[in-house]
C-alpha cells in the first residue's frame, strides 16, 4: 500500500514536472516575441526619450529630462493629443451607437438579412490605407464625389473642400473613421446579442414585452459589459491612431488633422529627432495607459447576471 | 534565375551598344563622360584593332582612375528606380559596370520613393547603412555627414577623371566646401506652363513682367478660366510660387540672409511674396480647394488638361510627364515661360535671373567605413557608368538633361530647350527652400505654404513661424 502510494507521488512528480517543462516550451515563443517586440521596444523608448539623438549617428548625447521638460510645454503636441481627444468623443458616439443600431436590426431580422451583414462588413476588410486612398479620391475637390454630386444638384460647377480647410479636414476624417470602425463594433454587437440566451427572449415575449420594450429593458443592460470592452477599445484605438490620418492628410492642413502618432513620427523619421520624438512616443503611451485605467475605474460595470 | 538571365541579356546587348559607339565616333551623346579627346581615339583604335578584343575592354580604360581591386568585393546600392524609364537606365549603368569588373558585385535595391528616407534612416540607425546610397544633397545629407555615413570624396574627385558636371552640381552635392555626392540624375528647372490654344484664343501674350502676368490672369479669369493650375497638398508645389516671388524681389539676398537669421523670414521679399499669393488667392487664380489637390494624382495637369486652368508652375520633369500621357496634345499646346521679372525690383539692380530648382536631381553618397577599396569602387561605378555616354542617352531620351556641361546644345523638345536655356544662364540657383532648409524648418516652411493658400495666416505670421523654427535649429548648432 506504502508503495503505491510512493510509486503515485513519483508518478505525479513527474506528470507535473512534464507539465511544467510542456508550458515553459509552449509559452516560450509567444514570450520570447513579446519581449523583444513589446517590451523591450516600450523600455528602449524611454530610454531614448532621455537623449539627444538624430536617429542615425552612434554618438548620443544624453541630456535628461530635457525632451520631457520641452514636451510638457510643446503646444504641438497638445495640440495634437486634442485632436485624439476629439477623434476619441466622436468615434465613441458615432461609431459604437450607429454599431449598435445595425446589430439590432441584423438580430431582429435574423438569417434574411445576412446579405446586410457581408456588405456592412466590407469596410473593415479593407486595409486603412486603401480606404484612405479610396476616400482621398472621393473627398477631391475636383472629380470627387461630394464635389460632382454639389455640381449636379445646383447645375454648375461646385467644389466642396473637405480635406483641404480646417477644421473640415478632422471631421471629414472622423467621417471615414466611423465608416471603416462601425462594422466592427457591429459584428461585436451580434456577437453579444448571440450570448443572450434565447429563453430569456422567449419569456420576456410570452411576459407581452414588445420587441422595443425587449431591447430597451432586457437587452441593452445585459449588453452593458460589451458596451464597455467596446468603449475601452474604440478609446485605445482612436489615441494611438495613425495609418488612415497618414495616408488621407499628413497631419495637414497646417496640422489640424495632426495626431500624436503622426506628430511622433515627423519628429523621429523626418526631422532627425528621434531622442524627441521618442519622448513623444513615451509620452502617448502615459496618457493612453492613464486614460484606459481612468476610464475602466469610471465605468466599472458590475457583472451581476 | 530570370535576373541572371536578364541581366546576362541586357549586359550583351550594352556592351553591343558601347562598341557600335566606338565606331560610329561622335555618338548622340557628344560630351563624352569625363574622357578627353585622347580616350576617344584610345578607344576607336583598340575598336579597329581588334573587334572581338575590345568587347573584353573595359569602358574606362585609359582614363585617369584608381585601379581597382581584382578581389571578390559586394557593394550594396540602394536607389528609387522603382519606374520606367529610371530603372531600366539605372540597371544598365550597374550591369555595364559588372561586366567590366566582374569580381565586383553590385547587389543593387530599389526602395519606394515615399518611404525612402525613413527606410535610410533605420538602416544607418541599426547599422546596416548601404555602401552607396541615393539622396538629395541639402539638409538630410548634411545630417548623414555629420553621423559619419557619407564619405568626403573631395580627394577623389580631384585626383581622378569625372565627368564635367556643371558648378551647381558640385555644389549642391556639396558640406561645407567638402564633396559628397556625385550627380547621376538630371538638373531640374521650375518655370511656367502654359496652355498656347487658350491664349491665342484670348489674344494673350506670354508675360515677362509680374504686372503683365496680373494683366493676363485678370483677362483668364474674366474668360471664366482659373489662371494657376496648382495642387498644394504637399505644400512643396505651393512654395514654388513663394520661392520664386522673393527671389524676382530680393534675389537671392534676403533668403540667404533670414537662413542665417541675420535677417528675417519677415523681410520685405517674404512679405512681398506672402502678400501677392494671398491677393491672388482672392481673386480666384488659384483652383477651390487648392489645399487639397494633389499633384501624386495628376490632379494638377488634370486642370490643364481640361482647359480649366491655363498655366501651371512646375518643375521641369512636368515636361517628360506630360510628353508621356499625351504627346501629340502636349505638342500642341503646351509652351513654357520664365517666371516673370519685378520690374520695380529690376531698377533697384536685383538680379531677375534666379533660377529655382535643382541642379541634381539626386546624387550618391558613398558610405565607406574606411574601406579605400570600395570607396574607389564606387567612385569609378558612380562617375563612369553612370554619366557615361550610353546611361546620358537614355537620360535624354526620357527629357532628362544631365547636369553635365554641353548638354544643353542636344535638347530637343522646345520646351526643355527654354527650360534648359534659362538653368544654363540664371546667375544663381536656388536649391528648392523644401531641400535646402534644415528638415525641422521644412516642416513649418510646408506648413506656412498651407496655411498662406489657405488664408489662415498672412506673411508677417507665417514669416514668424519661420523664422523661431530656424533659430531654434540654429542655436542647436
Amino acid at each position: 500500500m506504502a508503495e503505491k502510494k510512493k510509486n503515485n507521488s513519483s508518478l505525479e512528480k513527474v506528470r507535473g514536472k512534464r507539465v511544467a517543462v510542456a508550458a515553459t516550451v509552449f509559452l516560450f515563443p509567444a514570450l520570447f516575441l513579446i519581449a523583444v517586440y513589446f517590451i523591450y521596444p516600450v523600455i528602449d523608448t524611454f530610454v531614448i526619450s532621455g537623449y539627444k539623438w538624430n536617429g542615425i549617428s552612434s554618438d548620443r548625447t544624453f541630456i535628461g529630462l530635457q525632451n520631457w521638460v520641452t514636451l510638457i510645454h510643446d503646444k504641438n503636441f497638445w495640440d495634437a493629443f486634442g485632436h485624439n481627444v476629439v477623434i476619441m468623443v466622436f468615434s465613441i458616439l458615432l461609431q459604437i451607437p450607429i454599431g449598435m443600431l445595425l446589430a439590432t436590426f441584423l438580430d431582429a431580422g435574423g438569417r434574411k438579412y445576412n446579405i446586410f451583414k457581408v456588405i456592412w462588413f466590407l469596410p473593415y476588410l479593407m486595409s486603412s490605407v486603401a480606404i484612405a486612398f479610396l476616400f482621398t479620391y472621393a473627398l477631391a475637390t475636383n472629380g470627387g464625389i461630394f464635389s460632382s454630386l454639389a455640381s449636379l444638384i445646383q447645375g454648375k460647377k461646385v467644389t466642396i473642400d473637405l480635406l483641404g480647410r480646417s477644421p473640415h479636414a478632422l471631421f471629414a476624417v472622423i467621417g471615414v473613421m466611423a465608416w471603416q470602425y462601425t462594422p466592427f463594433y457591429m459584428v461585436y454587437f451580434i456577437a453579444g446579442y448571440g450570448n443572450i440566451d434565447t429563453t430569456i427572449y422567449e419569456a420576456a415575449i410570452i411576459d407581452g414585452a414588445t420587441r422595443g420594450q425587449y431591447v430597451r429593458h432586457i437587452a441593452i443592460p445585459l449588453l452593458g459589459p460589451i458596451f464597455k470592452t467596446a468603449c475601452t477599445m474604440s478609446l485605445i484605438g482612436s489615441l494611438k491612431y495613425f495609418d488612415l490620418i497618414w495616408n488621407m492628410t499628413q497631419g495637414g492642413p497646417v496640422n489640424s488633422t495632426e495626431l500624436m502618432a503622426t506628430y511622433m513620427y515627423k519628429l523621429s523619421f523626418q526631422q532627425f529627432n528621434m531622442g524627441y520624438g521618442s519622448a513623444v512616443a513615451a509620452g502617448m503611451f502615459i496618457l493612453i495607459t492613464f486614460i484606459a485605467l481612468l476610464f475602466q475605474k469610471i465605468f466599472v460595470v458590475k457583472e451581476d447576471y | 534565375m530570370k535576373k541572371k538571365v536578364l541581366s546576362i541579356f541586357l549586359a550583351s546587348v550594352l556592351s553591343a551598344s558601347i562598341l557600335a559607339g566606338c565606331a560610329g565616333g561622335g555618338s548622340a551623346a557628344a560630351p563624352a563622360a569625363g574622357g578627353s579627346d585622347a580616350t576617344e581615339t584610345t578607344k576607336e583604335e583598340a575598336a579597329s584593332a581588334d573587334t572581338a578584343e575590345a568587347s573584353t575592354g573595359k569602358q574606362t580604360d585609359g582614363k585617369n582612375l584608381p585601379e581597382l581591386t581584382t578581389e571578390d568585393m559586394t557593394i550594396l546600392l540602394w536607389d528609387i528606380a522603382t519606374e520606367e524609364p529610371g530603372r531600366p537606365t539605372q540597371e544598365a549603368a550597374v550591369a555595364r559596370f559588372m561586366k567590366d569588373y566582374p569580381n565586383i558585385h553590385v547587389e543593387q535595391i530599389h526602395q519606394q520613393n515615399d518611404n525612402y528616407k525613413q527606410q535610410l534612416v533605420v538602416a544607418m540607425s541599426s547599422g546596416q547603412c548601404p555602401d552607396m546610397y541615393v539622396s538629395w544633397g541639402g539638409g538630410p545629407m548634411a545630417e548623414y555627414y555629420k553621423s559619419g555615413f557619407a564619405d568626403d570624396i573631395t580627394d577623389l574627385y580631384n585626383t581622378y577623371d569625372h565627368p564635367d558636371f556643371i558648378d551647381a552640381a558640385i555644389a549642391q552635392g556639396s558640406y561645407k566646401d567638402k564633396i559628397l555626392g556625385i550627380p547621376f540624375g538630371s538638373l531640374s528647372g521650375c518655370d511656367i506652363f502654359y496652355n498656347k490654344t487658350i491664349f491665342k484664343e484670348n489674344g494673350l501674350e506670354v508675360p515677362t513682367t509680374l504686372d503683365e502676368l496680373e494683366d493676363v490672369c485678370a483677362k483668364l479669369k474674366e474668360a471664366g478660366i482659373t489662371p494657376f493650375a496648382l495642387a498644394n497638398a504637399p505644400k512643396w508645389t505651393g512654395s514654388m510660387y513663394y520661392m520664386y516671388l522673393v527671389a524676382r524681389h530680393s534675389g537671392n539676398d534676403e533668403f540667404d540672409a533670414a537662413y542665417t537669421q541675420e535677417g528675417s523670414f519677415g523681410s520685405e521679399a517674404f512679405l512681398f511674396a506672402s502678400d501677392k499669393i494671398q491677393d491672388w488667392v482672392k481673386k480666384g487664380y488659384f483652383p477651390d480647394g487648392v489645399n487639397s489637390l494633389s499633384p501624386d494624382d495628376g490632379q494638377d495637369k488634370q486642370l490643364l488638361y481640361d482647359g480649366s486652368c491655363a498655366m501651371m508652375l512646375h518643375g521641369s520633369w512636368m515636361a517628360g510627364s506630360m510628353s508621356s500621357d499625351n504627346a501629340e496634345w502636349y505638342q500642341e499646346n503646351i509652351g513654357v515661360f520664365r517666371f516673370p521679372e519685378d520690374s520695380e525690383a529690376k531698377a533697384k539692380g536685383v538680379p531677375q535671373d534666379v533660377e529655382i530648382g535643382t541642379a541634381i536631381g539626386n546624387c550618391f553618397n558613398f558610405n565607406s567605413k574606411g574601406d579605400q577599396a570600395k570607396l574607389e569602387a564606387m567612385y569609378v561605378l558612380a562617375t563612369q557608368y553612370y554619366n557615361d555616354d550610353t546611361y546620358n542617352q537614355m537620360q535624354m531620351d526620357s527629357f532628362q538633361t544631365p547636369s553635365i556641361k554641353g548638354f544643353e546644345e542636344q535638347v530637343t523638345d522646345p520646351n526643355m530647350k527654354v527650360i534648359t536655356d534659362v538653368f544654363f544662364n540664371a546667375s544663381n540657383v536656388q536649391l528648392w527652400y523644401d531641400q535646402y532648409l534644415p528638415a525641422s524648418v521644412t516642416e513649418v516652411h510646408k506648413n506656412s505654404m498651407s496655411a498662406l493658400f489657405g488664408l489662415e495666416k498672412d506673411g508677417a505670421e507665417i514669416g514668424a513661424d519661420q523664422d523661431a523654427a530656424m533659430k531654434a535649429e540654429l542655436a542647436e548648432e
